[in-house]
């Protein structure tokens, strides 16, 4: 066997082991490889064959199932992060075409509750209040996975299975907003269909039935990277 | 010496291994080898993680860089990690100073 193929064949077993998107998993592997190359090139100085010096370079870097584990926590604490990061930014994006979609269809905005606009559908009076619930939800799950995942966390007491929970957390609690807005929606549907404004309320719509798919997807990826953490 | 041992404090080895200058992965295990007189045995494989953990809490930097016809991911310190060491030293200096006081055998009579 050559040199490169043990080599190889130890990165296939740690990629097999690492979980999460694969472009994360490229990046790191080809990280493992410039260095098991770089100890390979010290062994083989040191008078070793290259067939010898790449068996001594894996023994080096240690058991792949220890690798990758190392790099689990890793793997869950990004994957976290990017989600609720891209959350908090698509977030005011969805609430706008909402808003947007509520004012071009006559709904009154005015010094009121909302369930007492001129305009809001039937199910305002519980689908409101709800959505508030929700958002504080959502506001304070994902704060605190942007914070235990980035330079804050030196000063946070947390281990690193809270963030993908909080993180899952946001992720779910942006697809039960939408699906607040959807009910709404719905209950406008049925009431008063005609003062409705098709254009911005389809864009709505699109826009919060594709977060709900993307997002419960992406918090249940964060789940599965959290029962993979021993 | 053993890896739970070192685990507490292989963060600040790993900030101290890059102030000189930027180091990639291999280059910073060569440089805690050699620094520790071969004392640290941990498997090469888990500095990576390491390394990118630091990276994530804004004390190190990676960039994939090419360098003698090897693609490699060199670190450097952040301004933050920088501080980041100098908590990590100040706060061994006075941990090792008071172990080093209870351990060595008293060179001075005890009270009577």
């Amino acid at each position: 066997m050559t040199g490169g193929a043990g080599i190889e064949a130890y990165l296939c077993q740690i990629a097999a082991a690492l979980p999460g998107p694969a472009r994360n998993r490229d990046d790191i592997i080809a990280e493992l490889r410039s260095g098991l190359l770089d100890a390979a090139d010290a062994y083989c100085a040191g008078g070793y064959t290259p067939g010898e010096a790449a068996a001594a370079a894996v023994a080096e870097f240690g058991d792949p199932r220890q690798v990758a584990a190392a790099f689990r926590p890793e793997i869950a604490a990004r994957q976290a992060r990017r989600l609720a990061l891209t959350l908090i930014t698509t977030g005011p994006l969805i609430g706008l075409l909402w808003i947007t979609a509520a004012t071009a269809s006559h709904v009154a905005i005015r010094d009121a509750p909302p369930w007492h606009w001129p305009g809001m559908p039937p199910a305002a009076p519980v689908a409101v209040p709800l959505f508030g619930a929700i958002f504080l939800t959502f506001v304070s799950a994902a704060a605190a996975t942007v914070a235990a995942t980035g330079p804050l966390a030196r000063w946070l007491p947390s281990s690193y299975r809270t963030a993908p929970a909080t993180a899952a957390i946001a992720g779910f609690a942006a697809a039960a907003a939408d699906l607040a807005a959807l009910i709404l929606l719905a209950s406008k549907l049925a009431s008063a269909p005609a003062s409705l404004a098709p254009v911005p309320v389809l864009a709505a719509a699109a826009a919060s039935l594709t977060r709900i798919t993307l997002a419960r997807r992406a918090a249940r990826h964060c789940m599965t990277a959290r029962a993979a953490l021993s | 010496m053993r890896a739970e041992t070192l685990k507490g404090h292989l963060d600040g080895m790993l900030l101290a291994a890059l102030e000189a200058g930027p180091r990639h992965g291999y280059a910073v295990m060569e440089a805690l080898r050699a620094g520790s007189g071969g004392q640290f045995d941990l498997p090469t494989g888990t500095v990576y993680p390491a390394l990118r953990r630091l990276e994530r809490a804004g004390l190190i930097r990676g960039t994939w860089a090419e360098a003698s016809g090897r693609r490699r991911r060199v670190y450097e310190l952040t301004p933050a990690g920088r501080r980041a060491l100098a908590d990590e030293r100040g706060s061994w200096r006075q941990f090792a100073a008071a172990v080093t006081a209870l351990l060595e055998p008293a060179h001075h009579p005890a009270a009577p």
